[in-house]
């Protein structure tokens, strides 16, 4: 039984104080997930959660152990999927796979062709990704999330520049991730279609 | 209570930002007041009751200045470097303050110790400026300080800004001693001994002591003009809590 | 172990491959270099007594501002796609990574660097000792080069741009110029240079160990 712990966190960016006294928990299956007007403190809440940012009060525990302290387990434990892709336009969607594969720690043997299918680029493995549309470069991006096979996604806006198509495709994703067990916190001000999945809301700002 | 067990116990109370704006505030009045003395009783014996050198003349008098204006560039880069490796390591809050009020005083010293020197070296060498090992060194010294003050003004996040400082400041305290010495080297095959310095430690009583009086008025100096910069910035820091703003005089327009 | 030194690879072979399929960011600097070279005849006249002493220091001025220039390439691209924040994420040392990618930018740019520079002082006629000089401190000093830049382009990457960096950074490369141009001169008088090779030595050794664990620090405070 696993368990992601927010407790008490406080944020301050630039004097600021986004918001404080924060404190949530998730258990297997648990989907959460972050919603506020811009500015509100939702990247930053995901970047304290990934342990990015400094923690100035408060603290976030990963199965009763601060992430501070167990930072490699909880790495192997997290996927974190950012507003910006974290992807080199440079190599084609293939190469990039493969560096994203290492860079998980090559946990299991993948197919790539069949994951780039799931995601919707069947046969796209060798285009160059400066040739992709900016939907697609998200969806080679949003990959990483099957090679790492880890139990908790962080995803910041994963939605962003998707097509309806493309949002479908993730939101069955996260909720067959959670219906596995998993666990998920995205932020996002679109509208989840989950089909009653229990779904829990934070609202900042 | 013993030392042993009281001394950390003081450490973590005046780590706590509060209670070192409140003392602070009596420590930084007594440190100013011996500084005027020292400053003001050196000046008096440096410039009036020690003799006159036998090579110099007068000139050497410029020395109550420069020697301890090129100690405090030195000394407080060394402040610098360490209490930002000591925010860095614990994250304690008053080590980076220290760490960034401390780098405006240092390249101030610096400056000095490199226009007294150009001053002293005009009757000396006959011109403002010689390639001389130390001057250089000092002058890439006061270009570390600049880079540090650039550097914290570029970020947004003064505590971000502070540990990004401290690792420039690290890296500057590892470079220091392999600047010194390949300058030293360049500069004796290069230029060959130009100047005459003062003999070296056999230095007169009458002049020594007003140079450690003015050693000690630059310490005291950058002590409490440093007490009086981190009150500045503890107010900024802590600027959304509510000791701060009972301070201000429950001023609900107060901007941050 | 085996895993790391598979990674490290991985790595290196993503930045080679990323600036062979963008030759521009490969070449400009080394045009640069070249360029600021051709600068100083014009500027000293046509003298060649005067430009044979000067040589051996322009090539080498001149090395150090080609490296200012070209260092940011080593995190700008990572910083802006987000990759940066994946390295920091993943299952390995963020140091193993830094040492990568800094590997990849002296295979890219002080490798050939230290050959042009090479070319220029044959082209330029310094005499054999001078260039032989020349070669073994360019072949210490650019890994340093790349090392210590790379911890300055660590905090200093996405803001106000080179300007801030070349601050910073040159005050810190004096004394590898100094080394490198006293092991010149002194080849060039016909004198031993072992001392200079043995310190400017030193100092990469010094770099190899400390410079790719701040350069990590670095980049983590940076995106915090």
């Amino acid at each position: 039984m696993a368990l992601f712990k927010v407790n008490n966190l406080q944020c301050v960016r630039r004097d600021n104080i986004l918001f404080q006294g924060l404190s949530f928990k998730l258990e297997d299956g648990g989907l959460l997930q972050i919603d506020g007007v811009n500015g509100s403190g939702k990247s930053s809440l995901l970047q304290m959660c990934i342990g990015l940012i400094q923690i100035t009060e408060g603290n976030i525990s990963w199965n009763q152990t601060d992430i501070r302290d167990c930072r490699y387990q909880f790495q192997t434990d997290m996927t974190y999927f950012g507003h910006t892709n974290g992807v080199k336009t440079g190599l084609t969607a293939l190469e990039n796979m493969k560096v994203m594969h290492a860079l998980s720690g090559f946990k299991s043997e993948v197919d790539y062709s069949l994951i780039l299918k799931q995601i919707g680029l069947a046969g796209m493995d060798d285009v160059l990704l400066s040739r992709m549309s900016a939907g697609q470069k998200r969806r080679v991006g949003l990959t990483r999330i099957f090679m790492a096979s880890s139990k908790l996604w962080l995803l910041d806006e994963p939605f962003n520049a998707l097509d309806k198509n493309g949002k479908k495709i993730i939101e069955q994703l996260i909720v067959s991730h959670c219906k596995a067990g998993g666990m998920v916190i995205f932020a996002t001000h679109q509208t989840m279609e989950i089909d009653g999945y229990p779904l829990q809301h934070i609202h900042l700002g | 209570m013993n030392l042993y067990k009281a001394l950390p116990l003081w450490f973590h109370k005046l780590g706590a930002l509060k209670y070192f704006y409140e003392i602070s505030h009596v420590i930084s009045r007594w440190v100013s007041v011996i500084c005027v003395i020292c400053f003001i009783t050196g000046l008096y014996g440096g410039l009036v009751l020690a003799p006159a050198d036998y090579q110099q003349g007068d000139s050497f008098r410029i020395m109550y200045m420069h020697v301890p204006s090129a100690w405090m560039s030195l000394f407080i880069y060394m402040v610098m470097a360490i209490s930002g490796g000591i925010g860095l390591i614990w994250r304690v809050k008053l080590a980076e303050i220290v760490a960034r009020s401390s780098a405006p005083i240092g390249a101030t010293f610096t400056f000095l110790a490199l226009a007294t020197g150009a001053i002293w070296g005009k009757p000396m060498w006959g011109t403002w400026w010689v390639w001389d090992a130390r001057l250089t060194s000092e002058l890439i010294l006061l270009f570390l300080y600049l880079g540090y003050i650039a550097l914290q003004s570029a970020f947004e996040d003064r505590r971000v800004a502070a540990r990004a400082g401290a690792i420039l400041a690290l890296v500057g305290i590892v470079n220091i001693p392999i600047i010194h010495y390949s300058v030293e080297w360049w500069s004796t095959l290069h230029q060959g001994p130009t100047v005459s310095k003062l003999d070296k430690p056999s230095i007169h009583m009458s002049m020594l002591i007003p140079l450690l009086l003015m050693t000690l008025a630059c310490k005291t100096f950058y002590v409490s003009s440093l007490l009086i910069r981190i009150r500045t910035e503890i107010l900024e820091y802590e600027c959304n809590s509510s000791w701060v703003k009972h301070l201000l005089g429950n001023n609900k327009n107060v901007s941050n | 172990m085996n895993e790391y030194i598979k990674i490290f690879f991985i790595i290196l072979q993503r930045d080679l491959t990323l600036v062979f399929r963008n030759k521009a960011e490969f070449i400009n600097p080394l045009m640069f270099f070249v360029i600021v070279i051709i600068l100083f005849p014009l500027a000293f006249g046509s003298d060649a007594t005067l430009l044979k002493q000067l040589t051996s220091g322009i090539i080498w001025v001149t090395a150090l501002l080609a490296t200012v220039l070209s260092l940011e390439t080593i995190f700008r691209t990572d910083f802006e796609d987000g990759s940066i924040e994946q390295l920091i994420l993943a299952r390995y040392p963020l140091t193993l990574m830094v040492s990568a990618k800094v590997t990849a930018h002296w295979i890219i740019f002080g490798l050939p660097l230290i050959f042009i520079a090479v070319l220029t002082g044959f082209i330029l006629s310094l005499s054999s000792q001078t260039m032989f000089a020349l070669f073994f401190t360019l072949l210490l000093s650019t890994p340093v080069l790349s090392l210590i830049g790379a911890i300055t382009v660590a905090l200093t990457i996405g803001l106000r741009g080179g300007m801030l960096l070349s601050l910073l950074i040159l005050p810190l490369y004096m004394p590898v110029l100094i080394f490198s141009m006293l092991a010149v001169q002194n080849a060039t008088a016909g004198q031993s240079i072992s001392a200079e090779i043995y310190f400017l030595a030193g100092i990469l050794v010094l770099a190899l160990t400390l410079a790719p664990i701040t350069t990590a620090a670095a980049l983590r405070i940076r995106l915090s």
